[in-house]
């Protein structure tokens, strides 16, 4: 059978494949790109996350890709020529802690936002709690918060990336599965579903499941698989009007302009299972109603599960592997709110080779091999 | 009821949850009793009620009967969880018996959405539960013989009726004779709902369906329209017919959400209920130990769904073995063969109820389908037109399905539409997920869970 060729092969269309093959495509006309995926339209994590971008993180690249993703955001609709605008909502991140070794920690970060120009400030417990009177007082001692944080619908971004690739001839494709990959010369041979696909350079986009084609050559990377899940509930008056993170609750909160409130709890576990697991809610509920008292009464909508990854220093995974032309883009679980950043850094790696950005060199694959890791403080993360 | 009445017989421990405040469902819905007890169905149905109904409540004292009750997930390791009340509960039983029921579906028309446009089903409920007429000028529009029947009774109750409107004459059914001669018992009453009517006087509109509901605040009137074979409306037999009350029915829809969840395998057929599980003559699903029965098996009816509560009841108390055997067969073989003619008389009620695809073209661009995030059938149509074929990747583009209802209302209107715009129905049912009802979080922190075996 003769295979297809293509320049790139950018295989998973979340975030990061699509805004990858977007970058690509508007850096250089006539690339050919293939963006392959073997679900259908948002399936993966990028369709199934809390839906909010932040630039409150303790570490510097994590602040600088969001601070560059945020700009982005604010003029998707533009840049994309989506009229429609992807629901962008700034109402600030409120970060919470419950503890003094929390506050520190958030206090620590502060420091580090504010050398980048992050408009962020420390709140007392009072201060949070008359932002978000649902709150509980209950151990609360203090939190960060910058209004510049906020939401996006990841739908949208996503159908406006893909409308946006469609228009730049990107070829993306839904329920395409890639089994193997093998070297062909210089290039690369992707054993597909229905048919051979020959590529020069192959961008892996699979968050998670990158570990499982990278060892078809032979590759290996420290990413684990960690399910989520999230609850959303029925539309309701506002009661929260910033996103809500408690790092020791492990919690997210955001309520909607729709109204209802979406929840994500995290819960170590292992696993790639993207169903509901049956004790979740009894589990959630509790601690949902001692982090924000003030939704005891709101009727549950419909619970969701999402597979994120994870690396070792919580930092994203960007860069060339061992293999000349073989390329990596793993999210650690922030793969929506970095999507624009990591797409044009990752285009001008692969068009360009250029590597000047910093953000390659310290979040480079070939970390985990020589480096120190650093780990993210600010994580809500159990 | 007939499976639990049977669950019981075998010495089972038998635990009945029950959404409603007393037991009846849909068909044998019972009024509060305070109300008065005059009834507006043929007595031959009342019969039927009263005698399924005190059969159960012969049992009622040995079994765990959970009124106002709702289950709101069922999981794959065979949990069952339930909210009733301010609490929540798990149950984990041996077997599992689905038995849900049907939905009534509508064709979302220009206006349908208006205050005082209503299911037929859903008049006649209040009608049987409340003994409340929801509009003292009604027109009644569907196929099938539910649109017959409603009209009758709300006439015996006083009410008045503007005009039946009915997709298909009912005497489609004719050329199912043996059919009809095996089900004549169902047939006479359905004839004296029909004389009901026609003494009335009421117009019957055949082939007629409504265009458009017309009204400021509420419904003032209704504009119907004759359409052919295809479904498509027939130019120039446009009427406007003033009404305070429009009740439709275009079919029914399984409430197979749940028995989804437990992982069963599912089929679609949209003329007996959509998407459904797969099971076999003891109403096993492709799950261990998950059963279904009734209309929410595939719409087949009262007299068959009784029918099949023995059976089903019977095959859970039993282990797989003993279902296999001989013996049962020969144990109920007179119930299987009840349900055999029943279902055969089935047969001749499907010819009416089948929707030509073309009379989805009443959708126009602008009539809201699904009502819970108001997506417009227009958004529907760009979405899939830009390649978004599946239920869960229509959801994920235009948010239908995400609402209040999660799609009960709306995704069989969706396939359909899809169907009509691409030649072809979505094969998957949107992914069912908890919750099939909301509950708040008090009610889930406040969980019950059953003790371990």
């Amino acid at each position: 059978m003769t295979a297809e060729k293509f320049d790139v092969l950018i295989i998973g269309a979340g975030a990061y494949g699509l805004s990858c093959a977007w970058w690509m495509a508007k850096r250089r006309s006539g690339v050919r790109i293939l963006v392959v995926d073997e679900g259908e339209f948002a399936s993966g994590a990028s369709g199934r996350n809390g839906a909010g971008f932040r630039m409150q993180w303790g570490l510097d690249l994590n602040i600088r890709l969001c601070q560059e993703s945020t700009s982005f955001f604010e003029t998707a609709a533009e840049q994309l020529d989506y009229p429609r605008g992807i629901e962008l909502k700034q109402d600030g991140y409120l970060v919470l802690a419950h503890s003094e070794k929390a506050l520190t920690t958030l206090k620590g970060s502060l420091e580090v936002q504010h050398r980048y120009g992050v408009p962020s400030e420390l709140l007392s417990a009072d201060d949070c709690i008359k932002m978000v009177p649902a709150l509980g007082r209950n151990r609360l001692v203090g939190g960060t918060y910058c209004g510049k944080d906020g939401t996006i619908s990841p739908f949208l971004l996503l159908d406006s990336l893909l409308k946006a690739c469609r228009r730049e001839k990107v070829d993306v494709r839904y329920g395409t599965r890639v089994e193997r990959l093998e070297r062909n010369g210089g290039g690369f041979r992707a054993s597909v579903s229905n048919g051979p696909i020959e590529a020069d350079k192959i961008l892996l986009c699979t968050d998670w499941a990158v570990p499982e084609l990278l060892a078809s050559l032979g590759l290996s990377l420290p990413v684990k698989s960690l399910p989520k899940e999230a609850i959303v509930t029925v539309p309701c008056a506002p009661r929260v009007k910033p996103i809500l993170i408690s790092l020791e609750h492990h919690i997210s909160v955001n309520q909607v302009n729709r109204g209802s409130i979406v929840f994500v709890v995290s819960r170590a576990r292992d696993g790639k299972e993207i169903a509901s697991t049956p004790d979740f809610l009894a589990f959630a509920a509790p601690k949902i109603i001692d982090f924000l008292p003030g939704v005891a009464d709101v009727p549950v909508l419909r619970t969701w599960g999402g597979v994120s990854s994870l690396t070792p220093d919580m930092q994203p995974i960007l860069g060339e592997t061992e293999i000349e032309g073989l390329y990596v883009a793993v999210s650690s679980f922030r793969g929506l709110m970095t999507s624009p950043a990591v797409g044009r850094i990752m285009s001008a790696l692969i068009l360009e080779n250029d590597t000047n950005d910093p953000v390659l060199t310290k979040l480079s694959p070939r970390r985990f091999q020589t480096g120190e890791l650093i780990v993210e403080p600010l994580l809500n993360q159990e | 009821m007939a499976a639990a009445i049977e669950g019981v017989r075998r010495g089972c421990r038998v635990t009945v949850i029950d959404e409603g405040p007393r037991p009846g469902g849909q068909i044998y819905r019972q009024a509060h009793p305070a109300l008065p007890g005059e009834e507006f169905a043929e007595p031959a149905e009342l019969d039927r009620k009263h005698r399924l109904l005190s059969a159960f409540q012969a049992v009622v004292e040995r079994i765990d009967y959970r009124a106002e009750a709702t289950v709101y997930a069922v999981f794959p390791n065979g949990e069952i969880h339930l909210a009733q009340g301010d609490r929540t509960e798990v149950l984990r039983p041996d077997a599992m018996i689905v038995a849900t029921g049907v939905r009534e579906q509508a064709i979302p028309f220009p206006g349908w959405t208006l205050p005082g446009v209503m299911f037929a089903g859903g008049a006649q409920s209040l009608l049987k539960a409340q003994r409340v007429l929801p509009g003292r000028n009604a027109v009644v529009a569907g196929c099938g013989p539910l649109p017959l029947v409603v009209a009758a009774q709300m006439l015996r109750a006083g009410g008045r009726v503007a005009a039946v409107a009915s997709l298909r004459s009912l005497r489609t059914m004719l050329r199912h004779p043996r059919s009809l001669w095996r089900g004549r018992s169902i047939l006479l009453e359905g004839l004296r709902y029909e004389r009901t009517v026609r003494r009335a006087g009421v117009p019957e509109l055949m082939g007629y369906v409504p265009v458009r509901a017309i009204g400021g605040e509420r419904l003032e009137a209704v504009a119907l329209a004759r359409v052919d074979r295809e479904g498509r409306v027939v130019p120039g037999t446009e009427r406007r017919i003033a009404c305070d009350l429009l009740a439709i029915n275009y079919g029914f829809v399984a409430n197979s959400e749940l028995v989804a969840m437990s992982g069963a395998e599912m089929r679609r057929d949209p003329l007996i209920g959509g998407w459904l599980p797969v099971t076999d003559d003891y109403g096993r699903t492709s799950v261990p130990g998950v059963f279904a029965a009734g209309d929410g098996a595939g719409l087949r009816g009262a007299l068959v769904a009784e029918c099949d509560g023995t059976i089903v009841g019977a095959a859970a108390s039993l282990s797989p073995t003993a279902v296999d055997g001989a013996a049962l067969r020969a144990e109920l073989a007179e119930t299987i063969a009840r349900r055999a003619r029943h279902l055969d008389f089935q047969q001749a009620v499907r010819a009416t109820l089948r929707l030509p695809i073309g009379i989805w073209r009443l959708v126009t661009d602008d009539t809201i389908v699904c009502r819970c995030e108001n997506v417009h059938s227009s958004e529907i149509r760009e979405a899939l037109e830009s390649g978004h074929r599946s239920l869960n990747a229509l959801k994920r583009n235009v948010r239908s399905g995400m609402g209040w209802c999660g799609g009960r209302t709306c995704l069989h209107a969706i396939a359909s539409l899809a169907e009509l715009a691409t030649g072809e129905a979505p094969s998957e049912m949107m992914t069912p997920r908890p919750m099939v009802r909301p509950v708040p979080f008090a009610a889930i922190a406040r969980q019950k869970k059953a003790a371990a075996e």
